[in-house]
């Protein structure tokens, strides 16, 4: 296990490879849900959530369950049930414990089941630390560590967006690139700054 | 036995999930009181936010548990207001009708320090030293309180004063929270005069900066026969509890600031 | 006949999942660096269309309600997995171009939204058209923002050099020219909407 390990994943998935910004993953809800902070905060906190436990469940999943039988090409499907199940059973969890933490969230927790994110980031653990069938020393906790990392990536570009939005609210907008048009255009431009985080070396 | 391994797995997995999940919807099972659905069923469902609940289901939640007044919600009609009383087997108990005013008549004849050139909103513009006006406690005449209003109850005048239409106005007190001057209050309907001027400058500087502003003479303060208006802190204050609209602070008033709502 | 021809072209113009609908955007920016790709990913995308779409019409009236959206994602995810497999056994190179967007197309958007929204509706051929309509419909904007991309981005066309000493437009090439072609071609279709509106 390296601990230059970790900083480069927590650099890449936050920064340079940004899982927004950089690989398109959660489009569709950050350019839904990023007009305003408050449903913008609660989103990103509930996928780094859900990304964090997925990526747990799932590589325990593959792991102990798909590799040993000889099932990797399985891994869409159970990986996808996994999510949804772990989804359907956080918002029974909530409902139960905190209502207006449940309502708060409103129709956002079904929504993070096919966020692209989720299922994303839990394929690209068993990319990156799996070797054909093996799974490389330390594996499990990179995969987690990756989850968090990936939920902070998110919640950093939603966060930076719904700020800009809500002041471009305020200004005279051409009607055509009013909403999607605009975010899009905006996504851009942080995307491009992005950028610029390419090539950091320590 | 290639294909049994796969199938068994995958139905394996989906038994364990399945199971999961119908346990732990009986265990995290939660139980909904049909009173609420009742009461949220009668509530306008506009979420507007004025009853000082989290939405109109917080709201329905809080009449529930009795912690607030059925009466709290400006936007039910008095009938579903009777209606949601019954089910709670409670009397209405009515509160006093208010509506909002702008204490503020300067507008565009209050001149400006600078040119201002950035959001047009109110809030942004209060961040620039006190925003672009000569007097700092006046209305900066962008239409931040018109876009909060969910009753479309405010209007920007050719003035650059913000009216209250006073059928429309609910009280809902969104104007009163979000304007930077904090130029809103809400006043009894039967409050018919009103000072419209937030100034706690010295008279001199009042009247430096606008020509309807109020100079703190005290020329109400002697005329008010029912000790309900004083001059505090170079500004007049009218006591609606004592008020009675009979007007005499409003002939006397050599600037024309105090004035009568219509 | 006519009908089905409708519910086809329904999906390519009016309600083009893509550019009206909005729906299934992450794929869209992320494999359009090349028409190669975009066409790949937008014919192993209608294939998982058209056949969620018909299994699920078959199906509708079995399934209880409670469980429908996981139900759905079973299908769906079948298909994804029977479309990875061949991909990976006849077209190893496409298929690590797509990289992990090709099992992503299990929440693709369009797939689960079009199977909420039609196809536990309606018939089981209205269905079948539809799923095409709609596979086709985002082929065609994958093809055109994959060949803006392509050629402005890097110069050739599916492959090809075409003009001489051209000089790319790198940025296009990059996640920020993607977001940046979306957001004006969005803007685009809005004026000729508000036009004809």
């Amino acid at each position: 296990m390296d601990a230059a390990q970790f900083l480069t994943i927590f650099i890449s998935a936050v920064f340079i490879y940004n899982v927004i910004l950089s690989r398109f993953l959660g489009l569709c809800s950050f350019i839904a849900i990023s007009k305003e902070t408050r449903p913008a905060l609660a989103m990103s906190l509930s996928v780094m959530f859900v990304t964090t436990m997925s990526s747990i469940i799932t590589w325990l999943i593959y792991r102990f369950l798909l590799i040993p039988f000889n099932l990797t090409y399985l891994r869409t499907i159970s990986f996808i049930l996994v999510i949804a199940t772990f989804v359907q059973f956080v918002e029974m969890v909530l409902r139960k414990i905190s209502p207006p933490m449940y309502r708060f969230f409103g129709i956002y927790l079904p929504l993070i089941t096919v966020n692209c994110a989720v299922l994303g980031v839990a394929v690209l653990n068993v990319d990156m630390f799996f070797v054909g069938s093996k799974a490389i020393a330390g594996s499990f906790y990179y995969s987690v560590f990756q989850g968090i990392c990936v939920g902070l990536g998110y919640t950093l570009a939603m966060l930076l967006m719904s700020g800009i939005r809500e002041r471009l609210d305020l200004c005279n907008v051409p009607k055509a690139v009013k909403e999607f048009p605009l975010a899009f255009i905006i996504a851009s431009i942080m995307s491009l700054s992005f950028l610029g985080f390419n090539g950091f070396r320590f | 036995m290639e294909i049994l391994i796969p199938v068994l797995t995958l139905g394996f997995l989906g038994v364990v999930f399945g199971v999961g999940l119908a346990i732990a919807s009986k265990r995290l099972a939660v139980a909904v009181d049909p009173k609420l659905d009742k009461i949220h069923g009668l509530l306008p469902g506009s979420n507007c936010g004025a009853c000082g609940g989290a939405g109109c289901f917080g709201f329905a939640e809080s009449i529930l548990s009795g912690k607030v007044k059925i009466d709290a919600c400006r936007m039910a009609s008095d009938q579903a207001k009777e209606k949601i009383a019954e089910v709670l087997g409670r009397q209405l108990i009515k509160g006093v009708k208010s509506v909002a005013v702008l204490h503020c008549n300067g507008g565009v004849k209050v001149k400006d320090r600078f040119l201002y050139q950035g959001i047009k909103d109110c809030v942004a513009a209060n961040l620039v030293l006190g925003g672009q006006k000569e007097c700092v406690w006046g209305c900066l005449g962008f239409d931040t309180c018109v876009k909060v209003c969910p009753f479309g109850a405010l209007a920007m005048s050719k003035e650059g004063l913000a009216v209250v239409d006073f059928h429309k106005c609910k009280a809902c007190n969104k104007c009163v929270q979000i304007c930077p001057k904090k130029l809103f209050s809400l006043v009894p309907l039967a409050g018919k005069v009103y000072v419209a001027c937030s100034s706690y400058d010295l008279g001199k500087d009042t009247r430096a900066a606008c020509s309807v502003g109020c100079i703190a003479c005290k020329l109400c303060e002697k005329a008010c026969k029912f000790d309900a208006i004083h001059v505090i802190d170079n500004l007049a204050v009218i006591d609606y509890n004592k008020c009675t609209s009979c007007g005499e602070c409003v002939k006397v008033c050599p600037m024309e600031t105090i004035r009568i709502r219509e | 006949m006519k009908r089905y021809l409708q519910e086809f072209l329904k999906g390519i113009i009016k309600e083009n999942p893509t550019f009206v609908l909005a729906l299934g955007l992450c794929p869209t920016l992320a494999v359009s660096v090349t028409v190669i790709n975009g066409i790949g990913m937008g014919l192993a995308a209608t294939f998982v269309l058209l056949g969620s779409n018909v299994i699920i019409s078959l199906i509708k009236n079995i399934i209880p309600d409670r469980i429908r959206i996981p139900c759905f994602i079973v299908v769906i995810a079948t298909f994804v997995t029977i479309n990875e497999l061949v991909m990976k056994a006849y077209s190893p190179v496409l298929d690590r171009a797509l990289g992990i967007y090709v099992p992503l197309i299990v929440v693709n958007c369009i797939v689960l939204g079009r199977a909420e929204a039609y196809a536990q509706k309606q018939s089981v051929l209205n269905s079948l058209f539809d799923g095409l309509g709609m596979g086709v419909g985002f082929t065609l904007a994958l093809i055109l923002i994959s060949a803006i991309r392509e050629f402005l981005g890097a110069g050739t066309i599916l492959g090809h050099n075409l003009i001489k000493g051209f000089e790319p437009v790198f940025v296009l090439g990059m996640p920020s020219g993607a977001l940046l072609l979306i957001g004006l071609l969005l803007g685009f279709f809005n004026v000729l909407k508000n036009r004809r509106a």
